[in-house]
């Protein structure tokens, strides 16, 4: 069954242009992409060992794939077995009734999170806030741009796009709203030690934590978080309920294989060994415990993941959410995460928006938002076929008669004309008619016929030569079996 | 087999002369046929004999990448029966004048047509045998600069400081070619000092229809390009921007025209030429530009 994911309904023209005139934000994604970028690439090349353990990770993780709804039946056993409740949500809607009973069934008053994707896919928070239950997200990025009311950006780095000034401002008016005392200075260690008291006093007060997930082992029915600011271990120890919700292709086999992975998204996303911290859950409170919540409930989310299974877009199902092809993407540096208009940008987001979704949203992405360069290739830590995916996306947009008739009739036309070589020379014969009429105008795009024309929109047109090479060949053979 | 070069010839005078088939791409014929035809000039002078079949129309990389898999598949047909000809006992090297067209050959036909036969109804056993008859003709294809640098001795390097270029390595020859790297040395024993402007690995917008269908975004990445190209112009003097894909060239040169700038933007093979005729200057280099070159 086809998910459902949120989306931004402006127009994609609308998004573009809106974003390059950002300056700001254009300045910032670049520096923060390029520098994820290269530090990446820099642990990859001085840990060369690591790579034999990242391709086990590849092919242990395809298995699990392979093998998902064994491993989630596994999971989900282990996890009752110690007193906790799993439930399985078909759909995004699914997912935010069962957190959202929870809630209620507790009266929960303030809910407490820590950075997750998929609650962002499912609008977790939207559906909290409009049942009068607020939620305080924890992690810094996730903290910032929910003071500023927008969505993530980037899938590793919520507020990529916002500079310091720019989050001084924010917590300056949070300060005041609250009437405390503001940050001293836009300098990060002030702006972190603002956000870290303020935060503070919501971890103690809330009743109900909600988190995602970066790992599920079957074997244990563990759940894995790693994080960076340690936020996560207070979501998941203070209050007393703990609701996680993660999709279904989390799942790992074993602690064997988590080994070999939990390196994966630290080294590609931040180009470190490890991230901070690794917070681990394994059930609730036992008896005799201080720590830990009372009740603990998974909500394991399909939302179009199941169906990919078996298709060859399974592969997608790898991702561990590092962000390194976004980081990589020349398009992403160029427009930020916004300007894609789904919850997941970048090459991967390009791919995954319309295959969760069966096309129902965003179906312009995989043409519009990739110039096919192959950098996602390169820089994915599971060897996901991100630029097979985007063909194969836009060979099915080509096929559902998604593209409009103008791209259409050009290539259609371009194929008839250039699959012979009489037809080739017409194509050339024309061009110079129309180069002709067009004389050495400037802008002239209106004369060429189909898509061309765009291409004159910013850029010269290139003319024909006087004599193409064919033409040339024609000649210098002819002089040549002269001599 | 490795050509010596000898006198003004670089060719020794009892090895028989290879033969290799040109696939100088649409747009090279189109709109910068002095790339084709200093490759073949350059060829000659190393002894190699150039063979042009001449039914040769356009690799169909714009159409598949654009989704339009059949479109492109007819002409990869095309293609491989153009290039197959006659080559039966004697299968040469296709040398191709873009790092992107061979990328196309060698590692999207067979599937490509393998999938389409299927997709038009003929039977396994015929899908199959397209499959094959893609992979001998992509085992063959080589991009020109990266073939020259590997199979032809190069004359010695005139003395004086190399001239510097912004070199431009598009991303299908840099991520889909292995060693295309090595393409750049080349030139360097030319004595033309091939640099890669900063953030060399960024696309440069170009992207086949991507240029047509998003020219605002495929614009903005030009723009960071040339920004580079342009730091190179003045720190480090480059004359030029070359590179060995004409699709990038074409869009950052008429981004560059269209925001009056006049430097010079050359396919590698033309700047091979000149270094062989010993008029490696920025005076020629300009020349070029304008068609004056030849």
């Amino acid at each position: 069954m086809a998910g459902q994911l949120p989306y931004d309904n402006r127009p994609w023209p609308e998004r573009r242009d809106a974003a390059l005139q950002n300056q700001t934000m254009r300045h910032t994604i670049g520096f923060v992409t390029r520098r994820f970028t290269l530090i990446k690439g820099e642990i990859y090349r001085t840990s060369p060992d690591l790579e034999a353990s990242r391709k086990t990770a590849v092919g242990q993780k395809r298995q699990a794939i392979r093998d998902l709804p064994q491993l989630l039946e596994q999971f989900r056993n282990q996890v009752e077995r110690r007193g906790a409740h799993t439930y399985l949500a078909a759909q995004a809607q699914d997912a935010v009734d069962i957190a959202l009973n929870i809630a209620r069934s507790h009266q929960a008053e303030l809910v407490i999170k820590s950075k997750s994707m998929v609650t962002e896919e499912i609008e977790l928070n939207q559906a909290f806030e409009k049942a009068g239950i607020p939620v305080r997200e924890t992690d810094l990025g996730e903290y910032i741009i929910q003071l500023a009311k927008e969505r993530p950006s980037h899938i590793l780095a919520p507020a990529a796009h916002r500079n310091r000034h720019q989050v001084e401002e924010l917590f300056q008016a949070d300060a005041s709203r609250e009437k405390i005392s503001p940050p001293q200075s836009d300098e990060i260690e002030d702006l972190t030690r603002y956000a870290r008291s303020r935060l503070r006093q919501e971890f103690l007060r809330a009743d109900m934590g909600v988190t995602g997930g970066n790992f599920l082992v079957a074997e244990t029915g563990t759940l894995v978080l790693i994080t960076n600011e340690g936020n996560a271990d207070m979501v998941t120890s203070l209050p007393p309920v703990l609701v996680s919700i993660v999709g279904v292709e989390k799942i790992v086999r074993d602690w064997a294989s988590l080994t070999e992975i939990i390196q994966q998204p630290a080294m590609s996303g931040i180009g470190r060994h490890l991230s901070s911290y690794t917070t681990m859950i394994q059930g609730p409170k036992s008896p005799g415990s201080v720590e830990g919540p009372r009740e603990w409930h998974v909500i394991l989310v399909d939302n179009g993941r199941m169906a990919l299974r078996d298709t060859e877009f399974e592969d997608v199902l790898s991702c561990i959410r590092c962000g390194a092809c976004l980081n990589a993407c020349p398009v992403f540096r160029e427009v930020g995460g916004h300007a894609y208009g789904s919850v997941y940008p970048g090459p991967i987001g390009i791919v995954e928006t319309p295959l969760l979704t069966d096309f129902q949203v965003l179906p312009e992405l995989p043409s519009a938002l990739c110039t096919l360069c192959h950098a996602c290739q390169e820089a994915c830590p599971m060897d996901i076929a991100l630029p097979d995916h985007i063909i194969s996306l836009r060979h099915t947009i080509v096929k559902r008669h998604l593209n409009s008739s103008t791209v259409n009739w050009t290539l259609r036309t371009w194929a008839r004309f250039w699959s012979t070589p009489g037809g080739y020379r017409r194509s050339i014969s024309l061009a110079r008619v129309m180069q002709r009429l067009s004389g050495k105008k400037r802008n002239a795009q209106g004369l060429f016929p189909g898509i061309f024309a765009g291409w004159g929109q910013t850029r010269e047109i290139p003319q024909v030569a006087p004599k193409t090479f064919h033409e040339w060949w024609q000649e210098w053979k002819e002089r040549a079996e002269e001599k | 087999m490795r050509i010596q070069h000898a006198g003004e010839t670089f060719r020794k005078e009892d090895e028989i002369p290879v033969k290799v088939q040109l696939f100088v791409s649409c747009l090279a014929d189109m709109v910068r046929p002095e790339a084709a035809i200093a490759a073949v000039h350059v060829l000659e002078k190393r002894g190699v004999g150039v063979e042009f079949p001449e039914g040769q129309t356009c690799c169909g990389q714009f159409s598949y990448n654009a989704g339009y898999q059949h479109e492109a598949a007819v002409m990869a047909r095309h293609f491989v029966r153009v290039f197959e000809s006659g080559t039966q006992e004697d299968p040469t090297d296709i040398l191709a004048l873009s790092g992107s067209c061979a990328a196309t050959v060698m590692h999207t036909y067979p599937g490509l047509l393998y999938e389409d036969a299927l997709q038009q109804g003929e039977p396994e056993t015929k899908a199959r045998e397209w499959k094959k008859r893609a992979e001998a003709v992509a085992g063959r294809v080589h991009e020109w600069s990266m073939w020259l640098g590997e199979h032809a001795d190069q004359p010695m390097a005139p003395n004086g400081s190399p001239l510097p270029v912004a070199y431009h390595l598009g991303c299908h020859m840099r991520r889909l070619l292995p060693e295309s790297r090595k393409a750049q040395d080349l030139l360097r024993a030319l004595g033309i000092d091939a640099r890669e402007p900063e953030n060399a690995e960024e696309c440069c917008g170009f992207g086949g229809t991507y240029s047509f269908t998003e020219p605002v975004v495929s614009t903005a990445l030009a723009d960071d390009k040339l920004a580079n190209v342009q730091n190179l112009v003045q720190d480090a003097g480059a004359v030029c921007l070359t590179g060995a894909d004409l699709g990038c060239l074409l869009h950052l040169e008429g981004r560059l025209r269209r925001q009056e700038s006049s430097l010079p933007v050359c396919h590698v093979a033309e700047l091979v030429e000149l270094a062989d005729q010993n008029r490696l200057t920025p005076d020629q280099v300009r020349q070029l530009e304008q068609g004056g070159g030849k």
